[in-house]
């Protein structure tokens, strides 16, 4: 002879406490709710950016290299050597070279537009290979190619096309550079990494010096065998520049979006950190309300205990309710969650990434909130003597 | 013993129809100043008797009752249920005690609201790890039993008074326990519904159960065979 209760009745049991107390029920699991929506919102959001960010980065490769003269001596732009592009070519594990010069002209939409209104825009001659040692995308037209390059003729960088109006290709397009029209050839994308030359015009070295004059050599793209980065980036200056190698600038574009991302990181943790909190006071609300409940239901655990409910009987149903309500809210803020990583996904054409870990890990947590909350109240319960709980509230 | 050994077995099995056996029992509350609300009972009661504890307010029936319900232990004497004696149980084995040999009925009903008439019966057989489909038959007969039959899907809110206590009788017998007790059960009742309880009992205990029944009425209790006059915690000689 034995007091028993069956595992399925227990949930039962917890399922009828929260069913008869609905909008209790609901109130309640809301802060677990929200404090995980929270959490998995956040992950998913920066794992989707991670993974958008990997994306480019094996598009773009972390084995390229922008070489620069560094500031002047009089502090105005440094200029490269002309056989500098030659000399870096040599290198063994160089791949790539393709240099670059900034113009000292403007890029205006007409000739109607005052000079000084550049919109931060430069004008850059580049060479036709450029675009491969980068690994651009086009948005639309083609990229300079040798005939291109003699002509009048300009391919545009995403944020400058946008600045100068220019967002289709399918009529004939003209800006005015340096006082003469030239056709818009192509539209560039893809150059993320090179913010410079998203915000310029691009035109072939040939009509630079023809029509606009001087093209110093201002920055060179190298690719580099992806296992000697490092080897190359010594060498270089002394290559470049053998009389003041200290004067070359080398950077690794692909750092950039590395710092983006610790930074992206940091602001992660501290969303985290939020969610965190909105899951204690969560815990913190069951815990109250628990509480609450045992008080006005002593006659229920009275009547259960005369129905032959042991003392752990009795502390197993309030704590199943207790982990049943967080349960609810885990479930409802891990759906909330994925919505939103959707949604904000969606929204900037990221890959949609929400890592499985972190939704069995919300829910495992919200399981292990509810538990803690139901810890105690549910011994309260369990406490209250029989005679006591029957004769209700004394 | 000597008088058992009297008369063959066969015709008088005595100490297997003893249910409910209270020796001296005392219960004290702690002050201060300290209340014994039972002050020295003894009392048996016989497998198929229906029983009424009556007395004033606050003379120990309800403390009586728990006791012999095996819901409170005593501060001294000696109470036997069904052969156990309560005093050496633990929490487990009391309440076990309670789920297959006990049952009772309280005045406020203390149904659970929001769940069928049939739901609350068959609560009565949940601490005994029945399956629920075996619950709920169980619990149709009880209700039908006490004269619901067709009340099975109501809810308590959808019952009158007389009706809830029906089902929480019907609860508290569905499992066949050795003795069921019932603290007021009427107390919430008027008159007449009253009187259908005390007839609802009465038919049980002519088909066998074993009841004891507290009431301070007693006009009430005048109906039952065999009634207990309890004032200050201590049994009157009627
Ligand atoms: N937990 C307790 N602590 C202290 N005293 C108590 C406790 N429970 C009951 N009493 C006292 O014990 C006495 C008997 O109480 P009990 O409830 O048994 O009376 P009763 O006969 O059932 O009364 P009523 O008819 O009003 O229900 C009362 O004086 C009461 O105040
Ligand atoms: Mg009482």
């Amino acid at each position: 002879m034995k007091s028993k209760l069956r595992f399925a009745d227990t949930l039962g049991l917890a399922w009828l406490g929260l069913r008869a107390r609905s909008g209790r029920t609901a109130l309640t699991s809301l802060g677990i709710a929200i404090g995980i929506a929270a959490v998995v919102a956040v992950i998913g959001i920066s794992a989707s950016g991670r993974a958008d960010l990997l994306a480019a980065l094996d598009r773009l490769g972390t084995n390229l290299l922008r070489v620069s003269a560094g500031q002047g001596i009089l502090g105005g732009p440094a200029e490269l050597p002309e056989d500098a592009p030659a000399m870096t070519a040599r290198v063994g594990p160089v791949e790539a070279v393709s240099a670059v010069a900034r113009l000292d002209a403007t890029v205006r939409r007409t000739e109607l537009i005052p000079e000084v209104e550049t919109g931060g825009l430069s004008v850059v001659a580049v060479e036709p290979d450029l675009f491969d040692v980068l690994g651009g995308e086009m948005a639309a037209g083609t990229f300079l190619d040798a005939g291109s390059s003699r002509l009048p003729a300009t391919v545009l960088g995403s944020v400058a096309a946008e600045r100068l109006g220019v967002s289709t290709l399918a009529y004939q397009q003209m800006v005015t550079i340096d006082g003469q029209e030239f056709v818009v050839v192509g539209i560039a994308d893809g150059l993320q990494l090179h913010p410079d030359l998203e915000r310029s015009a691009l035109v072939g070295f040939d009509v630079a010096t023809a029509e606009i004059g001087e093209a110093p050599l201002s920055a060179m793209y190298v690719r580099v065998d992806p296992t000697s980065i490092d080897d190359v980036v010594e060498v270089i200056p002394t290559t470049v520049n053998p009389e003041s190698p200290d004067r070359v600038e080398i950077t690794r574009p692909s750092d950039a979006l590395a710092a983006r991302e610790a930074a992206d990181a940091a602001l992660t943790q501290l969303l985290i950190a939020l969610g965190s909190v909105a899951l204690i006071v969560g815990g913190v609300a069951i815990a109250n309300i628990m509480v609450m409940s045992v008080l006005e239901r002593r006659m229920e655990i009275g009547v259960r205990r005369s129905l032959g409910a042991t003392r752990g009987h009795i502390r197993r149903q309030f704590l199943t309710e207790a982990i049943l309500l967080a349960a609810i809210g885990g479930l409802v803020g891990v759906g909330l969650g994925a919505g939103i990583t959707w949604g904000f996904a969606a929204a900037r054409g990221l890959p949609v990434t929400v890592p499985i870990e972190a939704l069995f890990g919300a829910v495992g947590v919200a399981l292990l909130i509810g538990t803690l909350a139901g810890l105690y109240p549910a011994s309260r319960a369990a406490a209250i003597p029989p005679s006591q709980a029957v004769r209700g509230t004394r | 013993m000597t008088s058992t050994k009297a008369i063959p077995l066969s015709s008088r099995p005595v100490d297997v129809a003893i249910v409910l056996s209270l020796a001296d029992v005392v219960k004290e509350y702690p002050g201060p100043p300290p209340v014994r609300a039972v002050d020295g009972i003894s009392l048996d009661v016989e497998a198929g008797e229906l029983v009424a504890v009556v007395g004033p307010s606050g003379s120990g029936k309800s403390t009586l009752l728990h006791i012999m319900g095996a819901l409170d232990l005593p501060t001294s004497g000696d109470v036997v249920v069904d052969g156990n004696a309560v005093a050496s149980m633990s929490d487990r084995e009391l309440s076990a005690l309670r789920a297959h040999t006990l049952g009772f009925v309280f005045q406020e009903f203390f149904l659970i609201d929001g769940v069928s008439a049939t739901e609350n019966v068959a609560q009565g057989l949940l601490y005994r790890g029945i399956g629920p489909d075996e619950r709920s038959k169980r619990a149709r007969s009880a209700l039908e039993r006490v004269g619901l039959g067709g009340r099975l899907g109501h809810l308590p809110s959808q019952l009158s008074g007389g009706e809830r206590q029906r089902v929480a009788i019907a609860r508290a017998l569905v499992g066949d326990p050795a003795i069921m007790f019932a603290d007021e059960p009427t107390g919430n009742l008027d008159s007449v519904t009253s009187g259908e309880i005390i007839e609802l009992f009465l038919a049980l205990n002519a088909e066998g159960s074993t009841i004891v029944v507290i009431t301070h009425d007693h006009e009430l209790a005048s109906r039952f065979p065999r009634q207990v006059r309890l004032r200050d915690g201590r049994l009157e000689m009627s």
